[in-house]
This record gives C-alpha cells, structure tokens and sequence, in this order.
C-alpha cells in the first residue's frame, strides 16, 4: 500500500518550513542582494525537498500481511521492518488542523521494544487510518484466536468474548467528556513548566531590570515582585487550561471488543487504540482539590510509548477527570480489581516523616539565618520556624495516604497526598520485585516494596511502591508478590496450553496445570543437579562413555518416558516432565537444543564425528544390556 | 543453590575504584592549596576521609553482595547504604549477558547481567564473577528461562 499522494508535497513544506525562517532573515539583513538569493536557494531546496518526498514515496509501502505489518521506506537506507500484529501495543493516529485541511493523517504504530516509535505511517488519508486500526486489531484478535493464547477476552470480561468477525466488534461507549469536566480539567491544569521557565529567564535579567530602577524602594520591588509572581502564576494557570482544553476537548473512550479505543483534542485530533490483553497498570490520581469536589484522573498503560506524548508527559489516553466512583467503574471495566481495603504503614513511621520535615524547616531557618546574617538586615530569621506547627499534621497526612492492598489477581499501592497516585498492578504483569531499605529506614525496621512492570511510566521511576512498612510485613509482601505472579504464571499457561494442545481435553490439560507446581519447585534442583552434571560431560565426549554416564543413558524406564536426571536429590520427580522432546538421547543432557552447536565449538571439535559414532555404539548397547537399573528406577518412582 | 558471594578479588576493582574516585575528589582540595586558599593539611585530612569512605564501602560491599537461584526466581541481595534485594522470577527473564569490562578482564573477572521487560531492574547485574562461572551463570539462567517457560507479558 502506498502513502496519500497529498503527502508528498505536505512533507515537503514541513521540511523547508526552517529554512524560510533562515531566508527570512537574510533578507532582512541583506536588502540590495539577499532578495535574489534568497528566492534562489529557496528554489532549489523546495525542489530538492520535493524531490527527495517523492523518492520516498516511491519507496514508502506498507502492507498488511497474514500475521505481520510490513513496513519497507527509505531513500538513501533503505529500510524493511516487519512488525507481528501480537507485539503491538497501540495503534494511534493524529491529524493536526493542515493535515485535517488537506486531508491526511499520521499513524503510529508502538511495540514494546526500543526506544521510539517503529511504526510510523506519514501520511495517509484519515479512512485508510482507521482501516489500518481496524485492521490490525482484527488479524491481532485473528492471530491470538489461532493460537497463541486468548487471555484478553477473559479479562476483558461482560460482553467482551465476542470472535472477530468482519465487521470488527460492536463499539461501546465508556466514556464521553462533558462541557462541565472539561471545564474542570482546564480549571484544575496548572502547567508549572512556564513558570520555572519564566524563572530561569528573569533569573537573567534581574541584574539588567534593578539598572533601571536603581533607587526604587523596598516596599515598591516587594510589590512589583508580588504581583509579578502573581501575574506569573495567573498565565501559567491560563497556559495549562488552554491546553488542556485544547488536548481533551471531545474526549471519548469506548470499547471495541478486547480493545480500548480513545479519541480526543480540538486542533489536533488523536485518537488510538489500546488492547486490554496490553494493559500493564492502572493509575489512579488526584490531589486535594480532586479528592474535595469527588473528582479523579485515571491513566492506563501499557509497555508501549503514552500515546500522542512521546513518552513525556504520561499517558494521556486515559479519563483526564470525573467523578470518583465512574472512574474507578470505568476502571473496573479494564481490570477486575475488588474494593480495596488499604493497609497502612505502621504508625511509628509518622515520627519518621516528621522528623524528616522538622530536618527540611531546620534547614529553611538555617539558610534565613545565614542571609540574614550576610546582609545584615536584622530580619527575623526564625519566620520559617513558625512552619513547625504544620509538621505534626503533614507527618499524619502522608501517612495516612499511603498504603497497599492485595487483591485477588491484583496488587494496589496509594502514596502522595498533594498528588495522591493508586496504582493497580496486576500480578500478572510484575516483572521484578525490589526490595530497599535506606539507612533511615533501617533505624525504623522498615522497608520499601516496589513492583516493577513493564508499563512505560515506570521508566519515571511511577512504579506500584508499597513504601515504608515493617520489615516483616514488607518481606511477606515481596514472597506473596512472587508467589502469586508464579501462579497467574502458571494459570496464564494453563489456558494457553489447554487452547494450543489440548484442544478440548481438559482433564489432561489440569493434570498439567497442576503439575507445574512440581516442575517449577524442580527447577532448583536441576540447577544443582546440573552443576555436577556439566563437569563429565566433555570428559565423556572425549573418552567415549564413562560409566557414570553410561548409566545415565541407560534409564529408560518401560512406559518410554525419559525423565531427566536428578541424581542427588530427594525429590520425587514421578511426574511427566512437561513438553520435553524425547528423542534418542536422555534430555538432561544438554536441556537446551539450541545449545549443542555452541558445544561443538567448546574444543571438542576434532573428536566429533568419530565420539558420534561412539554414542550410536555405546547407546545401542546401553539400551541393550540397560533394561534393569531403567526398570528399577521406575519402580523407586512408583 | 545457596547463596552465593561473589569472587574476593572484585574487592580490588571496587578498592582501586574507591581510590580513583577519592583522588578525583582531593583534586579541588589540592587546587585550592597551589591557589593558597586552605591550609596544607587539608587535601590530606580530605584524601584520607574519602579514602577511608571509598575502600570501606567497597569491602562492606562486598560482604553484603549474594545472589542465589531459588527454585523460581533469582535473588540478589545488595547495598551498603540502602540495602536493595531484587527478586527476578525466571518466567520473566528476557536475556542474559555476559560481560567482561577492560577493568574486569585486568582483574580477571566477569559479570553477568539479567534483563526483564522491567524498566527499573532492566540490568540486574552481578559482577565480581570469574569468566568460566560467569558464562556457567549465563547458561544455567538461560537454561533455567527456557524452562520456566515464561511469557513476558507485554
């Protein structure tokens, strides 16, 4: 497929837009000649831009195969990127005000992996966008329904379960904005960037401005700098309404099946597409003013970048505000979580945090001091210490809103109180668990626990923490965390092997499912087993057999299950072991396949082909005369 | 597997680390005594701290640094300040490296990092290993990975 032929020309002003802006200056500062020149290198480089954006779209062409998109662009290198429906983690398209004038609109396509976006579709017509969402939506839902794994519409829950078909699922609205959310969003954005931006410029030119005023007194520069911060503070205000009225204006999120579909912004419209099978957390947040009128933000995540953001500023495909109980109904809609119940640190942890604030004040009145003291000003320097009646409470309040809560397939941590965040993680999605302790938290027994997930807003350091509990506790949370990701581990593959190979037999598919237990407590002792294990086996590929390993290949048992060796263990390892591929050899020896061409190279290399016939030599007789310790074996197993 | 140390002699990489690190540091005291601007005993008095700091931590380090494979995750158990241990399920292990820095091949070690699609441990990494053991890690998490038989959930 190719790209919308009014990209070309489209593309190409977007790259010469910056050399006009040079031109312009050019002209400006050079009248007698610039003109002439100007026109000319701006000649030449529009046709070399509109030559280059042709080649490109030439080159440019997408298809949507069986199971991947592929993406072959590229001028000068070319390129050709092949994209598995299944990797991909949300599919989103904008269109500015020009491209909604001419037309086109861009697609992004993001995958967990790398750092940028790497599928990116520049331009195509708005309708040929929403068939590529579409699209990819239905052969990814195809492609799961095939094979491999159906964990979405399960989780999905109500109405949900629906195959694909043709005409893709039914659309079902979750959430629409109102003009009174809306407002309410503008109200309560408060963009704090300018506002450290304007601080950083008139940090410059505060030297620049007191020339001008050089006898102006006191009282006339505190209120010049009062209102002025005042000013600051009001634009800023204005500048993050704007914007995020402009960004949410129209804001809408239904749910198509086993996906989330969001569509928003009065210039520039986003709209995207969530899987729910991709979502890894849900993030609650609000802060004092929320949490007074009844009021929450969600955000959903998944291991691609935030959509429309680059990864900046958070993901904005979530409900930018609305009342409490919707959102977290909306939420459930997402993940089944229950009614969380949080516990609290332990109350002691209060001195902590208060301790900590009557540091930071001791340092305020501190820092007074030493002005002070510099300018010889005689000012009350102790001013700041007045701020030690607010310690008590603050301490209170930060404990008060933290805390976690395990749910049934989910984990839920709350920290903040200006900005309170709750988390939900499932378990399913924990990659890793970290446990810190500081100094600090030593002297108080305490510990902090976080769980690591893929979601993108954990690369900010935003993951699910459940900080500051007691030591004891915090190690029990870490070991039930770990415990029940292995069983939503195991539960996940249940379902994906019962679907893969079972096909309908369920009871043999729950005597694996069950036996996974077994197998994954037999993993240490295979370790060891192996650290034993790994030493004779060059030995024996150069000598022929040793008995040891003759012995090994030997055990046979009658029912012609080869099970692994775990010689110097006292496990019972009767069960079956799982999808392993019995060949001719016992499969311990080398347990990963891939492996045996890397150990070829390991030195052994002269010897190969005359120890191969060695084995063939050596096994056959092995399994001639081997028949006996093979049965007993079996017998100590039963 | 019980837990296991890591080798002794990555206790002189950490050590001479300490050092360099404490030298940079003295450097401005240093300066400032060429520019007659502190006493002369101060870049000793600071050299000697940062010193003390520096190969302190680093052997401190050492006795607190174990990683252990249990029988569905990997353990590591670390930090001499904020003591972090770091569980990495098996299901979750995306790739595993090897590695073996200038410093290292000096002194004859090697390190073994694990990646999970976890953004923060994304590099869990144990160093202080010998190279035969470091690639004998390698392949038993690698072993181990396979078995679990994981999905990344991503």
């Amino acid at each position: 497929m190719k790209l919308a032929p009014q990209s070309v020309p489209y593309r190409a002003l977007q790259k010469v837009s910056g050399i006009v802006v040079v031109l312009f200056f050019v002209v400006n500062n050079n009248p007698e000649w610039g003109f002439a020149a100007a026109t000319a290198v701006a000649g030449a480089v529009v046709l070399l831009a509109v030559g280059y954006e042709v080649a490109y779209y030439r080159r440019f062409d997408y298809e949507l195969t069986e199971d991947t998109l592929d993406i072959s662009s590229g001028v000068i290198s070319r390129r050709e990127r092949e994209i598995p429906y299944r990797r991909i983690q949300n599919v989103d398209v904008s269109r500015s005000v020009i491209q909604r004038a001419i037309g086109v609109a861009a697609v992004d396509l993001e995958t967990a992996g790398g750092s940028s976006t790497e599928g990116s579709i520049r331009f195509v017509s708005p309708d040929e966008a929403t068939r590529i969402q579409r699209e990819v939506q239905r052969r990814k839902s195809a492609d799961s329904g095939a094979g491999a794994g159906r964990e979405s519409t399960d989780r999905a829950g109500g109405g949900a379960g629906a195959g694909p078909d043709a005409v893709g699922p039914a659309e079902e609205e979750l959430f629409a904005i109102s003009p009174g959310e809306l407002a309410l969003v503008g109200a309560l954005s408060f963009d704090g960037r300018l506002i450290g931006l304007l601080a950083f410029l008139s940090s410059g030119s505060i030297p620049v401005l007191s020339s001008f005023v050089p006898e102006a007194s006191a009282v006339a520069l505190t209120a010049t700098a009062i209102v002025g911060v005042g000013g600051l503070f009001l634009v800023s205000w204005m500048l993050g309404a704007g914007v995020a009225f402009t960004n949410y204006y129209g804001f809408r999120l239904s749910r198509a099946g086993d996906e989330l579909r969001y569509e928003r912004g009065l210039f520039r419209r986003y709209s995207g597409s969530i899987p729910t099978e991709k979502v890894q957390a849900l993030r609650f947040t609000d802060n004092p003013a929320k949490r007074a009128l009844g009021y929450a933000s969600l955000s959903i995540e998944t291991a691609g970048y935030a959509p429309g953001q680059g990864g900046e500023q958070g993901s904005q495909a979530a409900v930018p505000i609305a009342a409490t109980d919707r959102v977290y109904r909306l939420a459930r809609e997402v993940e089944a979580f229950g009614d969380p119940r949080f516990s609290r640190p332990p109350k002691r942890i209060r001195w902590r945090y208060a301790f900590r604030y009557a540091v930071v004040v001791g340092i305020l009145v501190a820092a007074a001091f030493g002005v002070d003291w510099y300018l010889g000003a005689g000012l009350p320097w102790y001013a700041p210490a007045a701020l030690l009646v607010a310690v008590p409470p603050a301490a209170h309040l930060k404990w008060k809103h933290r805390g976690y809560w395990l749910g049934e397939d989910h984990l839920l941590t709350r920290n903040g109180f200006w900005s309170r965040t709750v988390t939900v993680v499932p378990y399913y999605r924990i990659q890793n668990v970290i446990d810190t302790r500081t100094v600090f938290q030593r002297r108080w027994d305490v510990a902090t626990i976080v769980a690591d997930t893929a979601g993108s807003s954990s690369i900010a350091g935003n993951d699910a923490a459940a900080v500051d509990f007691a030591t004891d506790e915090a190690i029990d949370l870490r070991e039930t965390l770990r415990e029940r990701l292995r069983v939503a581990v195991a539960e996940h593959r249940d379902r994906r092997d019962r679907f893969e190979w079972f096909e309908g037999d369920v009871g043999e598919a729950d005597a694996i499912g069950e036996s996974t237990e077994a197998i994954g407590e037999s993993t240490e002792a295979i370790g060891e087993s192996t650290d034993e294990g790994d030493e004779p086996i060059p030995d024996a590929d150069n000598e022929g057999f040793s008995d040891e390993s003759d012995e090994d290949q030997s055990e046979i048992p009658d029912d012609g299950v080869i099970r692994p060796d775990f010689s110097g263990s006292d496990r019972d390892y009767s069960e079956p072991a799982e999808r392993i591929d019995t060949g001719e050899y016992a499969v311990d020896r080398n347990p990963s396949d891939i492996h045996d061409a890397d150990r070829g190279e390991d030195g052994e290399g002269e010897g190969d082909e005359a120890d191969e016939k060695g084995d063939e030599a050596d096994a056959k007789s092995d399994r001639d005369d081997g028949d006996e310790p093979g049965a007993d074996a079996n017998d100590a197993d039963k | 597997m019980t837990a296991q140390t890591l080798h002794p002699r990555v206790q002189v990489v950490w050590v001479l680390r300490a050092v360099l690190i404490a030298a940079v540091l003295t450097a401005p005291f240093a300066g400032a005594v060429y520019l007659d601007r502190l006493p002369e005993w101060t870049p000793v008095v600071a050299g000697a701290v940062f010193l003390l700091l520096g190969v302190g931590h680093a052997l401190l380090r050492y006795r607190r640094w174990s990683y252990e494979i249990r029988e569905d995750a990997l353990y590591l158990d670390r930090g001499v300040v904020t003591q972090v241990r770091t569980t990495v399920p098996l299901v979750r292990i995306q790739h595993v490296d090897s590695r073996r820095g200038p410093v290292e091949r000096g002194a004859g070690l090697a390190s073994c990092v694990v990646y999970t699609a976890g953004s923060r441990g994304a590099d869990v990494r144990i160093p202080g290993l010998t190279p035969d053991g470091a690639s004998d890690l390698r392949e038993e998490l690698k072993r181990l990975a396979i078995r679990a038989d994981g999905e990344d959930a991503v």
